[in-house]
């Protein structure tokens, strides 16, 4: 009898997952990369380049600890978010359960070309860390964990 | 793909077997007639999926919502629940004989948490805060010197599970008491180089539980271990 209730109560507690509203997030600014290597170049904060998609589920696990970092080093290091490959509404949607409160600058990129240019690959997550000179300091390819994401920005605050 | 963390997991696996298979020819394992090879291994995996769950409900992303994400552990897996979970389960698969199957796996919990912190070199994530000491390392391309902090608890955890291993084959200390240190131990060496360590944020209080139980696990197993003799004697 008991064994009857457990899949009642799964339904029920992910029946409780609110709907997500988009409307407080907007439209994506697409960017090219003359405009991101122009930034990267006058740039006096170091900046940490997060590369994402909102049907990426590694993207999902790294995003609070992104949001968390931006929120520690707020005016100290720059984070741009790159949507890459993806579509405007579930990237807003991604933006609004993932990175709410986070302040981090995010652009799109439909082709999902830059990165590439940028010296990495069609993979993502990617994250490029640059120091106060906009040069690449290091490149990590998949999730990132707190103590590469803590040390790697350390690493670009004291260059 | 990611397979750094698992050539860390390897390192661990290996650790904790060189410890088991060395303590059972000794007869460190004598009294005890579980496998505590699958014993530790079972916690361990228990550890890791409880760890990764807490990691993931503490970002705020829901398990229910989002059942991939548990198999990302690279994404973090929260230390405290991971321990306290793998603890449980020993001590339940164990439960006929608690204390011989927790003693005889506590210099291999140690061994396979310093193959885990040794499994940064294949990881590339051995480095902590800056100093300026001399064997202080960099990473590639920079001049900051830092801590090899992982490198720290490596060595920290290896030499305690030798000591542990060796203390267990010529003291024969009570019941429960090599089970207690083992976890003090643990604890406190992650306590004490946690600072090093750069992190976002984190509380560091379950270190701090851990030293507090394991020592508390300890003391009362010797004193029941004195009572019991005397009144033997008496």
């Amino acid at each position: 009898m008991r064994s009857r209730w457990i899949p009642a109560l799964v339904l029920l507690v992910a029946a409780c997952s609110a709907d997500i509203d988009i409307s407080a997030v907007p439209e994506l600014p697409v960017t090219s990369t003359a405009e991101l290597q122009e930034m990267l170049a006058t740039t006096t904060t170091p900046v940490v380049v997060n590369v994402w998609a909102s049907w990426c589920v590694p993207c999902r696990s790294e995003a609070p600890l992104l949001e968390r970092a931006a929120v520690t080093t707020v005016g100290e290091v720059r984070f741009i978010g790159l949507n890459v490959r993806d579509d405007q509404t579930g990237a807003r949607r991604f933006i609004a359960e993932f990175f709410p409160m986070a302040p981090i600058e995010h652009l799109a990129d439909p082709g999902g070309t830059i990165p590439i240019d940028l010296g990495g690959n069609r993979g993502v997550p990617l994250t490029f860390f640059y120091d106060r000179n906009g040069e690449l300091v290091e490149l990590h390819s998949g999730v990132i964990d707190e103590r590469t994401l803590a040390l790697q920005i350390d690493e670009i605050l004291r260059r | 793909m990611e397979f750094t963390l698992l050539g860390a997991a390897f390192v661990a696996v290996i650790a904790l077997y060189a410890v088991l298979y060395w303590e059972a020819r000794r007869g460190n394992a004598a009294g005890c007639t579980h496998d505590l090879w699958e014993v530790a291994i079972a916690a361990a995996a228990a550890g890791l999926f409880i760890g990764r769950l807490a990691a993931m409900i503490a970002d705020g992303v829901n398990p229910m919502t989002n059942p991939a994400d548990i198999i990302i552990v690279r994404g973090g897996v929260a230390t405290g629940p991971a321990a306290a979970a793998a603890i449980a389960v020993a001590a339940w698969l164990g439960r006929r004989e608690l204390w011989p199957v927790l003693d005889g796996l506590a210099a291999g919990a140690l061994a396979g948490l310093g193959g885990w912190h040794l499994g940064c070199i294949v990881r590339d994530s051995c480095l902590g805060t800056p100093t300026d000491l001399p064997w202080a390392m960099t990473l590639q391309g920079s001049t900051v010197g830092r801590h090899p902090v992982e490198l720290y608890a490596a060595f920290a955890f290896l030499v305690g599970a030798a000591v542990l291993a060796q203390w267990r084959q010529r003291g024969k200390p009570p019941p429960g008491v090599a089970a207690g240190l083992a976890l003090t131990a643990a604890a406190a060496i992650r306590l004490l180089t946690e600072p090093m360590r750069p992190a976002l944020a984190g509380p560091i209080w379950w270190y701090t539980l851990g030293v507090v139980l394991g020592i508390v696990a300890a003391t009362q197993c010797w004193r029941r271990e004195v009572s019991r003799i005397d009144a033997q004697s008496a």
